[in-house]
C-alpha cells in the first residue's frame, strides 16, 4: 500500500480548513499581545532605535534597560 | 547589569559594493524590459536574431530585475541596517564577500545562460539546476553571516526591520529549494519532479511568495529601518508593524493558488488561495498607514526632501499593488483578468513603485553617509523623482487599459451569440497604441535611472582620499538569556498571556523566533501542498492520456528553450468565451507527463492547449519561418533557425531517461528513443513536402516542435482504452 493510497483514504477534506482555524486563532493571539496593557511603553522604547543608533556613545548603557 | 563596554566599527565597504551592484544592474534591468516593451510593439525588435527574442529576453528581465536589482538593493539595506540596529559588526567581513561576489556571478549566469535558452520555463525560477545549486550555497552563505551577526549582538531588543529580514531569508530558501527539485538530462537541462497540476501548485506556491518574501517582506525591513531615519521619528505605531508582520507571515504563504483560478487546479485549493488573499489586504493596509502616519508632523520635509518624496510614492504604490493583489485574486476579477496585461501593470506598480522608489529614496539617503560628501545635487534627485513617477503613471495607465480592454473583447458576444472577436490577433492589434504608451512610460523611468546614476557618480567622485571609519562603543550583552519568566501569583491565564512577557522573550531569543516563523511558514505550506499531492481524487487520471513520443517530447524542450510558454498558455478555462474559441476545457489528468507543466500566465498569443491536428505541417512550418505570412498583423518573432538548426536526435534518449526516472512509462522507447524518434521526424518532413513545402526538413529542428504542437491537447479525444478509475497509469 503506497502512501498515497493511505492519504486518500483518510479523510483529509477538512484539513486546510482545520489549518485556516489555527491560523486565525494565532491571529487573535497576536491581537491580544500587541494590545496588551503595558506593551505601550516597551514598544515606544523599541520604535527608537533606528534612531539611536546613529548616537553610539549613548548605547553603551541602553542594554541594561531590561 | 554589569555592561562591559566595547569599541567596534561597522563594515560599510560592502554596503558600497552591492549599493553599486544595485546601480548597475538596475540600469542592466531597465534596459531589458524596454527592449521587450519594444519587441511587443514592433516584432522588428527581435532583430530576427534567437538569442535576442521576447521569449529568451522576457525572463532575463524578470530576473534581472528581480533578484539583480532588487536583490541587491536588499543587501544593501540589510547590511547597513543590520549592523547598526544590533550593534555589531557583521559576523564575518568573508561570507559578506563571498555573499557578494557569488550573487553577481550567480546574475552573470543567469544574463548569459537565459538568451541561449537554458531554463526550467518556471516563471521567476528560470535558472537550470547549476546555477540553482549556486543560488543554495551564496544564500546560506548570507543566512550564515546574518544569523552569526544576531548571535553576536549588543542590543537586547531585536528590532521589527530584523524579524522581516529574518522571515525573508528563511522562507526565500524552503521556496527556492523545493521548487527547484529536478532531474537533471545533462548539463543545462532538467526537469522538474512534479508534473502538472502539481507542478503548477508548486510553482505558484513559489512565484507567489517570491513577490511576498522577496520584493515584499525585505523591502518593509528596509521601510521599517530607513523611513524613520529619513523623517527623524519613529515609526508612526509599532504594535502595528508586529501586527503587520505577523499577519504577513501567517497568510502570505497560502495565497499562491490564487495564480490558477479556473485551471484545472482543485476548485478547494484556489478558493482557499482567495480566502487568505483578501485576508492579506488588511495587514498590507496597516502596513501602509504605518508608513504614511511616520510623517505625520513632519509633512513640510517632505517638500523640500526628495528621498521623503520617493518614501512617500512607494509606500503609496505598495498601498496601491495590496489593495489590487487581493482584488484580482477574487474569482469573478480573475475570469476577466487572468491571461491579460492588467497583471502586467499590477506588477509593474510593485515594482517600478514600491521596489524602484524606495531603493532610489534608500540609496540617496546612502549615498552621502557611505561617499562621506554631500549628495551632489538635490535637484537632480528631485528631476529623478517626477520623472519616474510620470513614467509610473505612463506605463501602468496604458497597461491597465490593454489588459482591461483585451479581457473584455476575449469575452465578447455578438447578438447572434458568436464571439465577436473570433480572430484572437484582432484582439492583439487593439493594443498597439497603449504598447507605444508603455515604451514612452518606460523610457521615462530609464531616464531618471540614468539621472540618478549620474548624481551618485558625482557623490562618489566628491569622496576623500580615505573612508573615515567611526569608532563605535557599545555595552555587550551579558551572557545569560533573560530571566525566566514566573506568573505572579492570582493572574489569570487571559492576563498573562497578555502580559506577553514571553514574546519579549521570543523577540530576545532569535533562534525561537526564527524556529516559530519556520513553523508558521511549513505548516500553512504543508496544509495546502500535502491534500494536492497525496489525495488521488485531485488529479483525476485519464486512460487515454500517454506519454510524448521522444520527438515530441524532444519539441517540447524546443518549446520550453525559445520560451514559447511566456506569450502562449496551454490552459483552457470552463468558461463560455473559452471554450467556443479554444475547444474543451483542460483536464487536471492531461498533464501527468508534464514536467514541467507549461500552462502559461499570459495570452500575448493564442492558447494552444488544444491546437493539435487545427492546422497542417506546413502552416506550422511557414509560420515559424515568418508568422506574418500567415497572420497579417501578428507579433511573434520569426523562428527561422529552427529550419537550420539540425535536431540532435541522439541527445534524446538522455531526456527520455529523465523522464523514466521520474516514473513516465516510456516502455519501448527507454533503449530506442533517437530511433524512434527518426521515423516520426521522417514521416513529418515527407508530409511537409508532400504538400509543396520545402525538401529536407525531417532531421530539423522545426520537425521536432510541429510533432509537438500537432499533439497537444488529442489525447483526451481518443476512445479510451480501459477505464479502471484510482488506478495511476
Amino acid at each position: 500500500m503506497k502512501l498515497v493510497d493511505v492519504m486518500s483514504a483518510s479523510g483529509l477534506s477538512m484539513y486546510a480548513i482545520v489549518a485556516l482555524v489555527l491560523f486565525v486563532a494565532a491571529f487573535c493571539g497576536v491581537l491580544l499581545m500587541i494590545l496588551a496593557p503595558g506593551a505601550a511603553a516597551r514598544h515606544a522604547q523599541a520604535s527608537r532605535l533606528p534612531l539611536e543608533d546613529d548616537a553610539p556613545q549613548s548605547a553603551g548603557f541602553r542594554s541594561s534597560h531590561e | 547589569m554589569s555592561s562591559q563596554i566595547e569599541t567596534f566599527s561597522y563594515d560599510d565597504a560592502i554596503v558600497r559594493r552591492f549599493l553599486w551592484a544595485t546601480v548597475i544592474w538596475g540600469l542592466v534591468g531597465f534596459t531589458v524590459g524596454l527592449l521587450i516593451a519594444l519587441q511587443l510593439a514592433n516584432p522588428w525588435f527581435n532583430f530576427n536574431t534567437e538569442w535576442l527574442s521576447f521569449g529568451r529576453l522576457r525572463p532575463l528581465h524578470t530576473n534581472a530585475v528581480i533578484f539583480a536589482f532588487a536583490g541587491n538593493a536588499i543587501f544593501t539595506g540589510v547590511y547597513y541596517s543590520t549592523q547598526r540596529l544590533l550593534k555589531t559588526r557583521m559576523f564575518s567581513d568573508g561570507l559578506g564577500k563571498f555573499h557578494f561576489w557569488g550573487w553577481q556571478a550567480i546574475i552573470v549566469a543567469a544574463a548569459l545562460t537565459l538568451p541561449l535558452g537554458f531554463t526550467q520555463a518556471k516563471e521567476y525560477a528560470e535558472l537550470e539546476w547549476p546555477i540553482d545549486i549556486a543560488i543554495a550555497v551564496v544564500w546560506v552563505a548570507f543566512a550564515i553571516n546574518f544569523f552569526g551577526t544576531l548571535a553576536k549582538r549588543r542590543e537586547r531588543h531585536i528590532y521589527v526591520a530584523i524579524w522581516f529580514y529574518i522571515a525573508s531569508i528563511i522562507t526565500v530558501a524552503v521556496l527556492h529549494i523545493f521548487n527547484n527539485l529536478s532531474v537533471p538530462a545533462g548539463l543545462f537541462k532538467s526537469y522538474s519532479i512534479y508534473a502538472g497540476v502539481q507542478d503548477a501548485f508548486m510553482q505558484w506556491w513559489y512565484g507567489h511568495n517570491a513577490v511576498a518574501f522577496f520584493l515584499t517582506t525585505p523591502f518593509l525591513g528596509l521601510m521599517y529601518y530607513f523611513l524613520p531615519k529619513a523623517a527623524e521619528r519613529p515609526i508612526f505605531s509599532y504594535k502595528l508593524s508586529i501586527l503587520h508582520f505577523w499577519s504577513l507571515v501567517f497568510l502570505y504563504i497560502w495565497a499562491g493558488p490564487h495564480h490558477l483560478h479556473y485551471t484545472a487546479l482543485p476548485d478547494w485549493a484556489s478558493t482557499l488561495g482567495m480566502v487568505f488573499s483578501v485576508m492579506l489586504w488588511m495587514p498590507s493596509w496597516g502596513g501602509m498607514v504605518n508608513g504614511l502616519l511616520t510623517l505625520r508632523g513632519a509633512w513640510n520635509k517632505v517638500t523640500d526632501e526628495p528621498v521623503l518624496k520617493f518614501y512617500v510614492v512607494a509606500i503609496t504604490a505598495y498601498g496601491m499593488s495590496t489593495f489590487e493583489g487581493p482584488m484580482l485574486s477574487v474569482k469573478s476579477v480573475n475570469a476577466l483578468a487572468h491571461y491579460t496585461d492588467w497583471i502586467i501593470a499590477h506588477v509593474h506598480t510593485g515594482a517600478l513603485g514600491w521596489n524602484g522608489l524606495l531603493t532610489f529614496g534608500m540609496i540617496y539617503w546612502l549615498a552621502p553617509r557611505l561617499f562621506q560628501a554631500p549628495l551632489h545635487s538635490k535637484k537632480l534627485a528631485e528631476l529623478h523623482f517626477w520623472i519616474a513617477s510620470f513614467g509610473i503613471l505612463l506605463y501602468v495607465a496604458a497597461i491597465y487599459s490593454a489588459g482591461i480592454t483585451q479581457g473584455l473583447m476575449w469575452r465578447a458576444f455578438d447578438e447572434t451569440g458568436r464571439l465577436a472577436y473570433p480572430d484572437f490577433v484582432e484582439t492583439v492589434m487593439k493594443l498597439m497604441p497603449m504598447y507605444w504608451v508603455r515604451v514612452a512610460g518606460g523610457s521615462l523611468y530609464i531616464v531618471g535611472t540614468l539621472i540618478f546614476i549620474y548624481n551618485i557618480f558625482k557623490t562618489w567622485q566628491a569622496r576623500p582620499a580615505t573612508y573615515e571609519v567611526p569608532v563605535v562603543s557599545a555595552a555587550r550583552l551579558v551572557a545569560a538569556a533573560p530571566a525566566p519568566y514566573t506568573a505572579p501569583a492570582g493572574e489569570g491565564l487571559v492576563a498573562r498571556f497578555q502580559s506577553a512577557r514571553w514574546h519579549r522573550r521570543w523577540e530576545a531569543l532569535p533562534l525561537t523566533f526564527t524556529i516559530m516563523v519556520v513553523i508558521a511558514v511549513v505548516v500553512a505550506s504543508l496544509a495546502e501542498i500535502i491534500p494536492t499531492f497525496l489525495i488521488r481524487s485531485n488529479v483525476p487520471t485519464i486512460a487515454s492520456v500517454k506519454p510524448y513520443t521522444p520527438l515530441e517530447l524532444a519539441g517540447r524542450d524546443l518549446y520550453i528553450r525559445e520560451g514559447c510558454f511566456n506569450c502562449h498558455s496551454q490552459m483552457v478555462r470552463p468558461l463560455r468565451h473559452e471554450t467556443e474559441r479554444w475547444g474543451e476545457y483542460s483536464k487536471p489528468g492531461e498533464f501527468v507527463y508534464d514536467h514541467p507543466f507549461l500552462w502559461g500566465s499570459r495570452r500575448i498569443g493564442p492558447d494552444l492547449a488544444r491546437v493539435g491536428g487545427k492546422f497542417p505541417d506546413l502552416w506550422h512550418l511557414r509560420h515559424f519561418a515568418e508568422p506574418r505570412v500567415i497572420v497579417q498583423n501578428s507579433i511573434m518573432p520569426s523562428y527561422g533557425h529552427l529550419q537550420r538548426n539540425g535536431l540532435d536526435f541522439e541527445g534524446i534518449q538522455a531526456r527520455v531517461d529523465a523522464m523514466v526516472m521520474l516514473g513516465v512509462p516510456y516502455g519501448e522507447a527507454v533503449n530506442n528513443a533517437p530511433a524512434m524518434a527518426r521515423v516520426q521526424a521522417q514521416s513529418i518532413g515527407a508530409s511537409i513536402e508532400s504538400a509543396g513545402g520545402p525538401a529536407g526538413m525531417g532531421d530539423r529542428e522545426v520537425v521536432a516542435l510541429i510533432a509537438y504542437l500537432q499533439r497537444l491537447g488529442k489525447d483526451i479525444k481518443q476512445a479510451p482504452v480501459a477505464t479502471a478509475a484510482g488506478v495511476t497509469p
